[in-house]
């Protein structure tokens, strides 16, 4: 198997290596010997959807932050690669994602954001993102949802998991803390923008994008709170996000966007959409959504998108997978109820 | 007047949750609850004039919606169904003059129409939570601050009034495809609802036999469901909580850790006092949920909260580009940062 040791040593370089060539061959002693084999042993329990100790999540988040602080604002991506959306937690639908578009490291992965709460696996999904862009540093890109943040996560269900699973919220802070380091945006072979949200009006140009300071809880106004929150509308020009946080944006902002970037498309997650991905804008954004029937109601299904090296785009689509007997975890009334 | 939002801050959340008003409003609930208690939905009860009265206006918003139906070539970008928007039209359009069979106070009228609108979901984001139930708890509470139901109306006011509100929101849920507001997913006790279970555990608290874990058992709940509103709550996700490719039904465990975890309870009756703890402390005192409760003339905004900043007429009115602000031509990211220079406190986004 090609061990895929290397981590970044700098901001990785403006002509984008390929995935193939190891341009930077130094292996920093932060990735050694001992270190592969803890993620491996972790991937390993992960993928039986058994949670990391806290010893542990603790060791992989000081890894992760040596790899992801490196990385950049829009993250140079190359093709091939497959694109996803929203996961939030549905463990067992990530791994029917990695079945259907192929294994990671032999397929590039992208994510988009949101790995966290609302399903019942958010701690071991993220554990499970994170320490395969620790072990494949190259392979994968996982970009910084809205849901990644302190302030969201203690409405939507990723703080009390935390806290159910591991009895106090330090895994919780040791994540909300490594996700200030997750790029915010991604650029596919110069052509596709990917992010989570949309498109901001302060922001024009990719160029403004990089001069950001994204480590820091996502704010709740400006440039970086927008690109992480925004939506697409059938309406032109921006307009007030009915989310309270981002705006709306019209399919002339997208057009424009993408002509002033020499773009051929944007790629955003965020919304659920049935069929698990839908083009909006005349094509000039698509949606993916990678949440099989989302909050085990919804009905939707879930896709992902395949670029080739010709940029040729396509997408597949799946249904939930069967999930495997009951939650291990015992029963705890809340003290509400005692 | 009409009631509009007011709390924006923590120091907001708190002045709240020590008021008069939110004392007032937590002493209706239990009193609401307490009226039903060990009393199934088809209890034979007296239904007063009043009790009539509200369940007109509920039976002609029901009828709203047979008015409005979802026509499925419309296809756009978001899960809910556009339709609703027109059904909240109506029922905002009509709800005037449905109130003036209760009051004929115009002031009263306006006040609680305002509630009774935001009852049925957010008309932009086409979606439904606890927030929104609120809205119609408040409904019955400024009914109650006026007088118009007494508290001998309380037992058909949830057995017959908010259970037909309940069956409405079921239609509205699966017809319009709501989209869960604010849903802590598999973490939160349900993706719509709270006042059923809280409502509901207080008709089994007196049962000889049903036990908490009842809810696990299908035929019981099957059998029951018409008759105990918690049972229905099982039953409705139950029904939407499968494989959507075999229809396979998911376990509770799976998709409600919080309603498995609270069928461990000892009793029904812990349930019923528990939810009422769980209510004040899950929605009443939640800032996500308490910035867009309403005050007015009738429910009164405790004294010392942030002063109404008028921005929700400038988020309501058909307003749809920053660019084109009322008229006034705006380089758009000018307007964009001048949001930010407002500066004021922000409310919690949805997601």
């Amino acid at each position: 198997m090609d061990l895929d040791t290397d981590v970044p040593m700098e901001d990785v370089s403006e002509d984008q290596p390929s995935y193939q060539q190891k341009t930077t061959k130094t292996t920093t002693p932060d990735l050694q010997k001992e270190n592969i084999g803890d993620l491996d042993q972790w991937i390993e329990k992960l993928k039986n959807c058994e949670p990391l100790s806290e010893r542990d999540v603790k060791k992989l988040c000081d890894m992760a932050t040596d790899v992801l602080q490196l990385e950049e604002n829009v993250q140079p991506v190359q093709v091939p690669v497959t694109i996803c959306g929203d996961v939030h937690g549905q463990f067992h639908d990530l791994m029917e994602l990695f079945k259907i578009g192929g294994p990671c490291p032999d397929t590039n992965y992208l994510f988009m954001g949101d790995y966290v709460d609302r399903g019942y696996y958010s701690v071991e999904t993220v554990s499970f993102l994170v320490c395969m862009k620790v072990r494949y540093p190259k392979r994968i890109t996982i970009l910084r949802g809205n849901h990644e943040s302190r302030q969201i996560t203690q409405v939507y269900g990723f703080y009390d998991e935390c806290l159910r699973k591991y009895g106090s919220a330090s895994v919780w802070k040791l994540f909300t803390d490594l996700f200030d380091y997750f790029p915010i945006t991604a650029l596919v072979d110069n052509k596709i923008f990917c992010l989570h949200g949309g498109l901001s009006p302060m922001i024009e140009t990719i160029d403004q994008i990089r001069e950001l300071n994204r480590t820091q809880e996502v704010p709740h106004e400006g440039p970086m709170c927008d690109l992480l929150w925004s939506d697409p509308d059938d309406r032109g020009g921006w307009g007030i996000s009915p989310r309270g946080a981002g705006f709306t944006f019209g399919q002339d902002i997208s057009e424009q966007f993408n002509h002033t970037n020499d773009l051929s498309l944007i790629a955003r997650a965020h919304q659920l959409v049935m069929e698990g991905y839908a083009w909006t804008h005349q094509e000039s954004v698509v949606t993916i959504f990678s949440a099989p029937n989302y909050c085990y109601r919804c009905g939707n299904q879930a896709a992902i998108m395949e670029v080739d090296e010709l940029h040729n785009r396509q997408f597949i689509q799946y249904d939930p997978s069967v999930r495997p007997g009951e939650p291990t975890v015992t029963r705890k009334t809340p003290d509400y109820f005692l | 007047m009409i009631p509009v939002r007011r709390i924006t801050t923590e120091g907001d959340l708190n002045k709240w949750a020590n008021s008069e008003t939110f004392n007032e409003l937590v002493d209706f609930v239990e009193r609401l609850q307490d009226s039903v208690a060990g009393k199934t939905n088809d209890e034979a009860i007296e239904v007063s004039p009043a009790v009539e009265k509200v369940m007109k206006i509920l039976l002609r918003i029901e009828l709203i919606i047979q008015e409005n139906p979802v026509l499925h070539e419309k296809n756009i970008s978001r899960f809910g169904k556009v339709e609703f928007k027109s059904f909240y039209d109506q029922v905002k359009s009509e709800s005037p003059t449905l109130l003036n069979n209760l009051t004929s106070n115009e002031q009263d009228v306006e006040e609680i129409s305002a509630y009774l609108v935001e009852s049925w979901g957010n008309r932009t984001r086409i979606d439904y939570g606890s927030g929104h139930e609120l809205n119609f708890l408040c409904f019955l509470f400024c009914l109650n601050q006026r007088s118009i139901i007494k508290p001998s109306d309380y037992e058909g006011v949830i057995l017959k009034v908010f259970t037909k509100y309940i069956s409405i929101m079921r239609i509205l849920q699966r017809n319009y495809w709501l989209e869960p507001a604010g849903s802590h997913g598999v973490w939160g006790l349900d993706d719509y609802h709270f006042l059923p279970f809280l409502f509901g555990a207080s008709q089994l608290s007196t049962h000889p036999y049903m036990k908490p874990k009842s809810i696990h058992n299908d035929e019981l709940v099957d059998t029951y469901y018409k008759q105990y509103m918690y049972f229905e709550c099982i039953h409705f996700l139950n029904s939407v909580k499968i494989m959507p490719n075999n229809q396979q039904k998911l376990s509770i465990r799976w998709h409600s850790p919080m309603l498995d975890d609270i069928s461990s309870a000892k009793s029904w009756l812990k349930i019923k006092e528990g939810m009422i703890k769980m209510y004040k402390a899950e929605v009443l005192q939640k800032l996500p949920i308490i910035q867009h409760f309403m005050f007015g003339d009738i429910i009164k905004c405790p004294e010392g909260i942030s002063e109404y900043s008028g921005e929700e007429d400038h988020d309501n009115h058909a307003h749809n580009t920053w660019g084109d602000c009322c008229g006034i031509k705006i380089p758009s990211a000018i307007a964009a940062s001048e949001s930010i220079k407002l500066n004021k406190p922000k409310p919690v986004p949805f997601d």
